[in-house]
């Protein structure tokens, strides 16, 4: 072997051609040279690009940049968002309506993509863990079924899952009027997807609130001395109950607190209706229908209950209704809601007659009782008021009202994007468990940690490592997917600009913006996990 | 006889002497609080589900939950009276281990039952399987079956005209005939008898592509037979590509090989011209394609061109070359920005109708900004941004968004605002989307091989292409095959979405197909018939991905 003979050899000579020459030919300078040439490349590209646009621009769309005033310019590019909307969003989370703008009618599509996106990386979270932890049981069902989920849910697109639950699920459901009650709770499911009871915040629920804030800062005092008291008498104390038994205490007494000094909700009556508090209400009711119990009213046909109803005016989405109707419902006694769009119409549908009650807060009955011809012959009657009041689905007519109603698309959307993501994260978290060696665990035991010590101080900070960042990408696909709205016709951001765009030809203007949107959805998710990354560095031995 | 039940009655004593209720109420039910809540909830449910299933189906329940029974008792004569078998000992030990356990085997039991009843109900027992039957008053409760042999010509291939079904057929067979072939090749006896099967078989799965395209696309015949100036151009490329090959040392130049490449182009020219004015392949508008035949030439035209647009992307961001110098990029950067701001600014900021408008004038000082980043991040390896960028911000979008994008804004872009036929636009977008994420898989392919492996390379004097045409990537590429396998089996299945955007792939031809008067509204049929499809094709190729991995014996080494 003896020689090497690719040593290189330094330069002999020290002529200003060789010296030159080296530098020329050092690959630094070749590297940098090649990228200058690419850059302009680029450029080149991009101004090609850029020259074609504008030209077919001008030949294809010149309507795609006219000002109002005619002329043709690029910075009139979304002037078209501030014009008339003209169509119906069959599931708009904000106040919509077609008279609306264009910019107005994309904001709630926005909305609608983080509504039904986050809900499911929440509920992908949950069957996401458990379809892991299911994957690795003992019991050799539960982990062949989670198996068989799991494979089956990766192996098949997502769109003809979509399409699945929503076409031979959803709408297989029973129609409104056989809804499907789970446990007779008033919750309802059906063909045009799910009424559930949601809370509603009364004016008092400040007060509460408040209270809530006082429990959970009681919580912490009691957490530090407790601990204080067990580090210098070495008493052991269960903390955790108590805060929880000190938390509860004070929120039932603020619950009691805050709805006995509330006094915010009122009726508007006619002093000749008789009613002064709402426990005249049954009696007027009875004599109305010449009945001796409230009981016998389910004896009346639907004609004579329709007749002796009681006829309430409400504004419409206002907790107030779900405050008052909610009594009634409670005393058995039938009513009848008209739903008036502003304080105004609601007392002019009070003094025509089309009301015998208005329910709305004092504040707003005072307002209009001052506007009455006649104030002295209608009065003010307060009722009791929860710092939170159930709104609850219920019958009326042939339909659902009340609730939180997921429409069947959102529905669809959000199944269908939490089951096949979940089917993902389980793989993910099944890899996180399995991450953590036999050996940790042992070790926690030997050191005589306790099953929760083990599983909070040794096992999951380990598991999460390896689990958080395919977590927040698989969150970032699942945001990104619910552009699949489209399919199951859910108006989200991806179709309601679809619409836009069908109905204002400006493709690219509109397919900047969303575009926009989703990569600042992504770039949100990047840094989190970024951060993430940084915080829980891999130490490698 | 009398020692047989002696024999069991020793054993229940001994069970009974080392059996301690406490512990197996501990073990069971009352070790800690969250295993009693837990315990009562599933006792609860499975309570409530059996009941439930007990008024709607009651045989079936009362058999399954005496199979059950049966299966406890099994376990427990073996615990009791050491009548063990090896049957026994697996319920024990994988169905029935706990009270829990043996409570969660009953619940999935009956519930799978449920399941399965209920599709086997609507699939099989009230099913209509007769494709004569399918019109809306003809259909029974359940199932119509008939509606895929109906409509197989249309779930086969679309619109195509029928006139061309046989040249389909024949890509079809071409195709089982390659895979016999290197079947064969591949067998080990073969193999060493007769080597030279198995390059014939590579050059003709090589040719494979091309033929397709003739088969299903069809030919043009451009006057004359022989254009010499087309003639000479292919020939100019062929041989500049030799001798690109040649110069990065890919491939050596003897005289038998460079007759080879040069007799190549005009051979496969006159053979070209040959066929085309025969007219037997006349030509198909590509956007005729539809049903499986398009989903599976979008599946394998994306996988194959996102394959080295992904390697190169991946490359470009591992790139390692010397980044423009501050001292370059600063004054250009500083030079453009005064520049633009005194001639591009006072016009806009001059028109200007409001704020935004007045802040948009301002957009040179963005070019310091992307300056400082493009420093800051990248070095000034500008190879490494325009990757990253380009990668970073597909990844970023929706598939769907980019293959609108492809199909709307694609004739925007073209020189004439030439419309471009929908199948390339979506097959343009479809493909970047792809590499985009191919990218990032074969990154991590890189990344996993040890830093050494580049250093001995580099040491041994490779160049670029050599360390990775001959080290890096072979290995990368073996450790990579579940990875690609999963992305081929996702651009498969990402693949539907293109229906979304009007192209007429599976399931666009079945939403189509539903729409139709005689196939009104079998929506679940055909959609169930996609979903089992799909689920059949993505676990053969994974199925067949973890052979190769097996047979590369990857992990083993």
């Amino acid at each position: 072997m003896g020689q090497i003979s690719a040593t290189p050899s330094p330069p002999t000579s020290n002529s200003l051609i060789s010296r030159i020459a080296s530098y020329i030919f050092d690959v630094r300078f070749l590297g940098v040279l090649g990228q200058i040439a690419f850059i302009i490349v680029l450029i080149l590209g991009a101004r090609t690009l850029f020259s074609n646009f504008a030209g077919n621009a001008a030949k294809l769309g010149e309507a795609q940049f006219i000002c109002r005033d005619g002329t043709f310019s690029y910075r009139c590019a979304y002037d078209f968002m501030e014009n008339e909307a003209g169509f119906d969003i069959s599931d708009a989370p904000l106040d919509y309506t077609n008279t609306d703008s264009y910019w107005w009618a994309f904001y709630n599509g926005v909305l609608n993509t983080f509504r039904v996106g986050l809900l499911a990386v929440v509920a992908t979270t949950i069957l996401g863990t458990l379809a892991g932890i299911a994957r690795l049981s003992e019991n050799w069902l539960v982990a062949k079924i989670a198996l068989a989920y799991v494979e089956i849910i990766r192996n098949t697109p997502i769109l003809i899952q979509l399409l699945l639950i929503y076409f031979s699920i959803i709408l297989a459901l029973p129609d409104i009027k056989e809804a499907i009650q789970p446990l007779g709770l008033p919750i309802f499911l059906s063909n045009r997807g799910l009424n559930l009871p949601w809370p509603l915040f009364m004016s008092s629920a400040s007060t509460w609130i408040a209270f809530l804030i006082l429990g959970a800062i009681q919580f912490q005092v009691l957490w530090i001395l407790l601990g204080k008291r067990e580090e210098i008498t070495g008493h052991k104390s269960n903390r955790v109950v108590w805060g929880i038994v000190g938390f509860v205490l004070i929120a039932l007494v603020g619950w009691f607190v805050s709805s006995s000094v509330a006094d915010n909700e009122g009726l508007l009556v006619a002093k000749g209706s008789r009613i002064r508090d709402i426990g005249d209400i049954e009696k007027v009711m009875l004599s109305r229908a010449g009945v001796n119990h409230i009981d016998e009213f389910s004896a009346l046909s639907e004609e004579q209950l329709a007749e002796v109803a009681l006829k309430i005016c409400v504004l419409r989405d206002s907790p107030s209704e779900s405050n008052f109707t909610n009594k009634l419902r409670a005393l058995n006694i039938p009513y009848d809601v008209d739903r008036a769009g502003s304080p105004d119409r609601a007392t002019a549908d009070f003094v025509d007659g089309k009301c015998e009650v208005f329910a709305a807060p004092k504040s707003i009955l005072a307002a209009e009782l001052a506007t009455l011809e006649n104030p002295g012959s209608n009065l003010i009657v307060p009722i009791q008021e929860t710092p939170i009041v159930w709104h609850i689905p219920h019958f009326e007519g042939f339909n659902v009202l009340g609730g939180y109603t997921m429409t069947g698309e959102f529905f669809a959307l959000f199944v269908g994007l939490t089951i096949f993501y979940g089917g993902g994260l389980a793989e993910v978290v099944r890899a996180g468990i399995l991450s953590v060696s036999k050996g940790q665990t042992e070790a926690a035991r030997a050191l005589g940690l306790s099953e929760g010590q083990r599983l909070q101080l040794i096992v999951l900070p380990q598991a999460l490592r390896v689990i958080i960042p395919p977590l927040i990408s698989t969150y970032l696909s699942l945001m990104k997917d619910t552009s699949l709205g489209l399919a199951v016709a859910f108006p989200e951001m991806y179709l309601i600009s679809q619409t836009l765009l069908n109905q204002s030809g400006r493709a690219l203007q509109i397919m900047i913006i969303i575009m926009l949107v989703y990569l600042m959805i992504s770039l949100t998710f990047s840094v989190i996990l970024n951060w993430y990354n940084s915080r829980v560095v891999f130490v490698e031995r | 006889m009398t020692t047989l039940t002696n024999t069991i009655e020793e054993r229940r004593k001994t069970f009974f002497k080392r059996f301690n209720w406490q512990y197996f109420l501990q073990d069971n039910l009352t070790g800690s609080r969250w295993l009693t809540i837990w315990v009562a909830f599933i006792t609860l449910v499975t309570v409530g589900v059996f009941v439930g299933q007990l008024g709607s189906a009651p045989g079936w329940t009362l058999i399954l939950t005496a199979v059950w029974a049966v299966g406890i008792l099994m376990v427990v004569a073996g615990e009791l009276f050491g009548l063990h078998t090896s049957f026994s000992r697996w319920l024990k030990d994988n169905l029935l281990s706990s009270i829990s356990n043996t409570l969660v085997t009953l619940l999935i039991i009956l519930l799978v039952a449920q399941v399965v009843s209920g599709i086997w109900q609507w699939g099989y027992v009230t099913a209509t399987f007769d494709s004569t039957r399918t019109a809306p008053d003809l259909r029974s409760e359940g199932a119509t079956w008939g509606v895929l042999w109906g409509a197989r010509k249309l779930i086969l291939t679309g619109t195509l005209a029928p006139e061309h079904t046989w040249r389909v057929i024949l890509t079809g067979a071409m195709v089982f005939v390659l895979w016999l072939i290197s079947f064969i090749a591949t067998r080990p006896t073969v193999k060493t008898s007769m080597g030279y099967l198995q390059r014939i078989s590579i050059t003709l799965w090589l040719l494979a592509p091309i033929a397709s395209y003739i088969f299903l696309a069809g030919l043009e015949y451009h006057e004359p037979f022989i254009n010499i100036r087309t003639l000479l151009t292919g020939l100019v490329i062929v041989v500049a590509f030799m001798a690109l090959l040649w110069f990065f040392k890919v491939i050596k130049l003897d005289p038998v090989s460079i007759g080879l490449w040069v007799a190549a182009w005009p051979i496969g020219y006159v053979i070209w011209q040959l066929i085309a004015r025969t007219g037997i392949f006349p030509t198909i508008n590509v956007d005729e394609w539809g049903g499986l035949l398009l989903t599976v030439i979008f599946a394998i035209f994306v996988n194959i061109l996102s394959f080295p647009l992904g390697i190169l992307l991946a490359l470009g961001r591992r790139a390692d070359v010397q980044g423009i110098p501050v001292w370059i990029v600063w004054p250009i950067a500083l030079i453009a920005t005064v520049y633009l701001l005194s001639t591009s600014t006072p016009e806009l900021w001059t028109t200007s109708r409001n704020n935004v408008e007045r802040a948009l004038a301002l957009w040179p000082l963005l070019i310091p900004i992307a300056a400082y980043f493009y420093q800051r991040s990248f070095q000034g390896n500008m190879v490494q941004a325009f990757s990253v960028l380009f990668i970073e911000l597909i990844r970023g979008v929706p598939l769907i968004t980019l293959l609108f994008m492809a199909i709307v804004m694609a004739p925007f872009f073209t020189a004439s605002g030439s419309a471009i036929k929908n199948f390339w636009a979506v097959i343009v977008g479809y493909t970047i989307f792809s590499a985009a994420y191919m990218a990032e898989l074969v990154r991590g392919g890189l990344q996993a091989i040890p830093k050494g492996q580049y250093e001995a390379a580099d040491s041994l004097g490779f160049n670029v292409l050599q360390k990775y045409r001959f080290i890096i990537l072979p290995q990368a590429l073996r450790i990579l095959i579940p990875p690609l396998a999963g992305s081929v089996i996702g651009t498969f299945k990402s693949s539907s979405l293109v229906a979304l955007v009007g192209m007429f792939d599976l399931v666009g031809i079945v939403r189509g197909i539903i729409g139709n008067g005689q196939w009104l509204g079998l929506r679940s049929e055909l959609y169930a018939f996609l979903f089992v499809l799909y689920f059949v094709v993505s676990s053969g190729v994974s199925w067949y991905s973890r052979r190769l991995e097996k047979r590369m014996g990857l992990g083993t080494r």
